[in-house]
């Protein structure tokens, strides 16, 4: 059994506590993440990528007014070295007219989002149950791939005005089931395995791929559609680029600086970033700074609400953090939506197709990209399970599509929200989850436009 | 004593002895437990960025990442594991992980790697300026001068500059006696400008869109870039954009610029000749590819002018390298030759499938992560003359630069991409400027209608990242690109 063993707060806030020591501890702040991940990767007839990953960081922040020196190692034991070093540098800065203000309220205390289920999901768990989705799918003529992971994390901030660690667990799982030129996929992200349902999971991809096997080539037009869940839920990672955040309201650019409180989408559409929904995504209580997370309403009913805020971008705009501090690799930080959601409606899946006389069934997009974020503009293609809708229940399977759509449009034209969430990841966002039930979409044009 | 880089010291954390101690007591570990393969990448990562956006204090960090990966092949199942590497060794901890892992799946299990002699070498990139040396004041003021000077044109609302560098040391050794030690050593930079008028916001890059540029060499290449020179023209084209009417639809000859024609190669070459990709072992995530491993030397990829050449040995890409990450030399080798597919982005065992050997593409982000096939340095064969040569044969047409927004599906067929200018070329002339340009079409058949490329006095190289893999790795590529010249392009696909 392969042992993975936490850190700890006491270990994690001790190592904070010598790096901001040596920093000097007036106007520096201090973070670390620890992620010990585990995947079981597997493609057609084998496991062919069994990964045990240790990721850690500690950063140095010091913010002298006009500038940050940020440094970090993956070295906890020097975490002395670090802080001296980010004060060093920190000299370097030239002074500027911008104050790093009084430090807000940050949070204190230690918090669990732990699942122990989650953590007892070793590799043999997972291999025996992507060996019975690889067998099933050969015995039906399909090819099955995917990955289960298990992934345990910290997280630690200490700062002027608090300290806090957390410790949680993570499972994802996604499966693509190829049969024929059709394919079906499934994908959940949960702090519980149990909440993801695994089986049911490997069974809905089989039977979604078999009937998805012969798809027709689709004519170029307009259709109503129901989205599944993950096409949703990929929409949703538009919302930074789309306004949502602080840097564009001080930049004047997007949804949030030019269109606050106009109704933007259908009243049936709330979206929010909500770190603390139970249940649903990875729920985290602080970012890196040591800020809370506060729900932040996006689209309260169609009406475009508020954006994101880190300390930065909050003590420009004259407000408060909402807990959205982000660092990138090879990028800025800026604040960025971690936790979206769109809020359930009271609908299954069934009956939001029974609700479209002729139309499709989109289950996932695949390589969406921003065209426009001013008008919401994207494109991407259709991928995995598609059908026609006739009369109101599902009929033939039909081939990927490309599409250029807004994403306020779809939400302006929803006339039916489902019950049921699913969870991704957010690429490059720590602890990134956008979570979505599926919608019925008025209206979706597909084809070059 | 302090491990932390500092701005001019190039010690790493572990001396060449005590690297190679740690890596061949994992691959030992490894193989005491049962391995018939094992590798260990002991990976020193030390990075360096500055950006600046206006509305935001400047942002200057420096980070260190130091650990080990150890790859072992168990009873026919590969096993992986990974640990950041502090004082106290953790060697052992990562080859256990690995074993573990290994002996975790459910068999019967048959991977397996034909047996090759190992390879030792010592490798450095050349360079003339340490930009880890080059002193604070001169990259803050560089930075700062450019967002004052940008923020300063009319209509301009925001902008983002930054300068970066990072150098590593990644150690290998294998059961096979490979020892190797590269210290690699990259610098870019970045300019960004946007022009806001009437509710309509506009975007110019340089030298590229995408994370800037960045190339396998010293601060040598920040002065190469001349940003400040640029940063002027940079500012006016995104302006006049903002009075430029948008390209409307249809279909044109186009000549695509060096930058866009780098991600063209990226999107619908690179990935799709990753042999990984086309054995369905990405279909899960990055998806598959339209090419077929049994049609090489038979498919037709596109025109004869087309000729891509994989080839890591490049001076200055980043994609370059003298080992890649299995420990597998470095060495060019045509991908596409005269549009026809001639061989892959492969690895050992992807190769060996084929009965052909790897090309060096094993990649992994830093060490953390097991090694996929990635594209190294992937560049399009140039053709003869000059750009204006290559506009005066397009005629009439666009001329297309820098991407926007770009798109693909799984295969890499169907794609989308916009770019950050369009021009309108008559007789061979750029006259006038359009905005919000796009285009689009099936890989093959665009590729098919590359009637000429530009010569080598237009090749230009770009760096960049990508992503692949489940969980996401990066990956640090390069494209040797010159301009295109393309027949019959669906145009302003975008709406």
């Amino acid at each position: 059994m392969i042992a993975a063993q936490l850190r700890g707060g006491d270990e994690l806030l001790g190592r904070l506590e010598e790096a901001l020591l040596a920093a000097g501890g007036e106007g520096a702040h201090a973070f670390t993440t620890v992620r010990q991940g585990e995947h079981t990767r597997f493609a057609g007839t084998r496991v062919h990528q069994p990964q045990a990953v240790e990721e850690v960081q500690l950063m140095v922040t010091v913010d002298r007014g006009g500038g940050a020196a940020r440094v970090a190692t993956s070295r906890l034991e020097d975490a002395r070295a670090t802080g001296a070093e980010a004060l060093r540098r920190a000299a370097a800065l030239v002074p500027g007219l911008t104050s790093a203000g009084a430090p807000a309220e940050a949070v204190s205390g230690s918090f669990s989002e732990w699942d122990e289920d989650t953590a007892a999901w070793g590799a043999g768990a997972r291999s025996q149950v992507a060996s019975v989705a690889m067998t099933l799918a050969q015995a039906a003529g399909a090819t099955a791939n995917g990955m289960l992971s298990r992934v345990l994390v910290e997280m630690a901030t200490a700062g002027p005005s608090g300290r806090a660690y957390v410790s949680a667990t993570e499972a994802a799982a996604t499966l693509l089931v190829r049969s024929g030129a059709g394919s079906a996929y499934r994908g959940d992200l949960s702090r519980s395995v149990e909440r993801m349902a695994v089986e049911e999971m490997v069974h809905g991809a089989l039977a979604e791929a078999a009937a998805a096997r012969d798809p027709e080539p689709l004519p170029p037009g307009t259709y109503d559609v129901v989205l599944g869940p993950l096409a949703v839920g990929d929409m949703l990672t538009f919302f930074g680029a789309m306004g949502f955040t602080g840097e564009a309201v001080a930049a004047g650019a997007g949804a949030v600086a030019r269109r606050q409180g106009q109704t933007v989408a259908s009243e049936l559409v709330t979206v929010a970033d909500d770190a603390l929904f139970a249940g649903v995504g990875l729920p985290i209580p602080f970012d890196i700074e040591g800020m809370p997370k506060v729900e932040v309403p996006m689209l309260d009913r169609g009406r475009v609400g508020a954006a994101v805020f880190d300390l930065a971008t909050a003590r420009a705009a004259g407000t408060r953090s909402t807990g959205h501090a982000h660092i990138a690799r090879e990028e800025a930080p800026s604040p960025t939506p971690a936790n979206l959601i769109l809020r359930p409606g009271s609908s299954t899946t069934a009956e939001l197709i029974e609700g479209v006389d002729d139309g499709l069934y989109i289950s996932r997009f695949h390589y969406t990209r921003m065209v426009d974020p001013e008008t919401s503009a994207f494109t991407g293609v259709t991928r995995d399970a598609a059908f026609r809708i006739r009369g109101g229940r599902l009929a033939g399977p039909v081939a990927s599509s490309r599409f250029t759509e807004e994403v306020l449009g779809i939400l302006s034209r929803t006339d039916g929200v489902g019950s049921q969430l699913l969870s991704q990841p957010i690429m490059n966002v720590w602890n990134g989850v956008a979570s979505a039930p599926s919608l019925r979409v008025r209206g979706f044009r597909l084809g070059f436009r | 004593m302090s491990q932390i880089a500092t701005a001019s010291s190039w010690a790493w954390a572990h001396s060449e002895d005590e690297a190679r101690a740690l890596a061949q007591e994992a691959v030992d570990l490894a193989l005491g437990r049962g391995a018939t393969y094992a590798d260990a990448r002991l990976v020193e990562v030390v990075e360096e960025r500055l950006y600046a956006a206006s509305g935001r204090e400047p942002d200057w960090r420096l980070e260190q990442v130091v650990g080990l990966g150890v790859r072992v092949l168990l009873r026919g199942a590969w096993g992986f594991g990974s640990r950041v590497l502090g004082p106290a060794s953790q060697a052992i901890e990562a080859a256990v992980a690995a074993v573990e892992m290994a002996e975790a799946q459910v068999g019967p299990n048959s991977a397996h790697l034909d047996p090759l002699p190992g390879a030792s070498g010592h490798f450095r990139t050349p360079f003339i300026v340490d930009p880890f040396a080059v002193p604070p004041s001169t990259k803050h003021q560089l930075v700062a001068g450019l967002l004052e000077e940008a923020l300063a044109t009319p209509e301009v609302t925001r902008a983002v500059a930054g300068v970066n560098a990072k150098r590593q040391r990644r150690c290998f050794a294998s059961s096979e006696g490979s020892w190797q030690v590269q210290e690699l050593l990259e610098t870019g930079g970045l300019l960004q400008v946007w022009a806001a008028r009437d509710g309509e916001v506009q975007r110019r890059s340089y030298p590229n869109s995408f994370h800037g540029n960045t190339a396998a060499a010293g601060w040598e290449y920040l002065d190469e870039l001349r940003l400040p020179a640029e940063l002027p023209r940079v500012a006016d084209e995104a302006r006049a954009l903002l009075r430029a009417p948008v390209l409307a639809a249809g279909t044109a000859d186009l000549v695509l610029g060096p930058a866009m024609t780098a991600l063209q190669i990226h999107e619908s070459c690179g990935h799709a000749l990753e042999l990984d990709r086309i054995f369905g072992d990405e279909a899960g995530f990055a998806g598959t590819s339209f090419i077929r491993a049994e049609e090489r030397g038979r498919m037709r990829y596109g025109s004869e002018a087309v000729t891509m050449i994989a080839d890591p040995t490049t001076p200055g890409a980043r994609g370059s390298f003298a080992f890649d990450d299995e420990g597998q030399p470095a060495r060019p080798a045509v991908l596409i030759e005269n549009g026809i597919v001639n061989d892959f982005l492969s690895s050992r065992e992807t190769a060996q499938r084929i009965g052909r050997s790897s090309t060096a593409a094993m990649r992994a982000d830093g060490h953390s992560f097991m090694p996929l096939c990635f594209s190294t340095h992937v560049g399009l064969r140039p053709g003869e003359g000059d750009l204006d040569a290559l506009l005066e044969r397009l005629g009439d047409g666009y001329y297309l630069d820098m991407d926007r927004s770009w798109s693909i599906d799984e295969k890499r067929l169907n794609f989308q991409f916009g770019t950050e200018v369009a021009w309108e070329v008559r007789r061979g002339r750029r006259t006038r400027l359009y905005r919000n340009a796009s285009y689009g079409g099936v890989t093959p058949e665009f590729w098919g209608s590359v009637e000429a490329v530009g010569g080598p006095e237009t090749l230009q190289v770009f760096g960049l990242p990508c992503g692949k893999g489940e969980p996401k790795q990066w990956g640090f590529v390069s494209h040797g690109a010159a301009p295109i010249l393309v027949r019959g392009v669906r145009i302003g696909v975008a709406g």
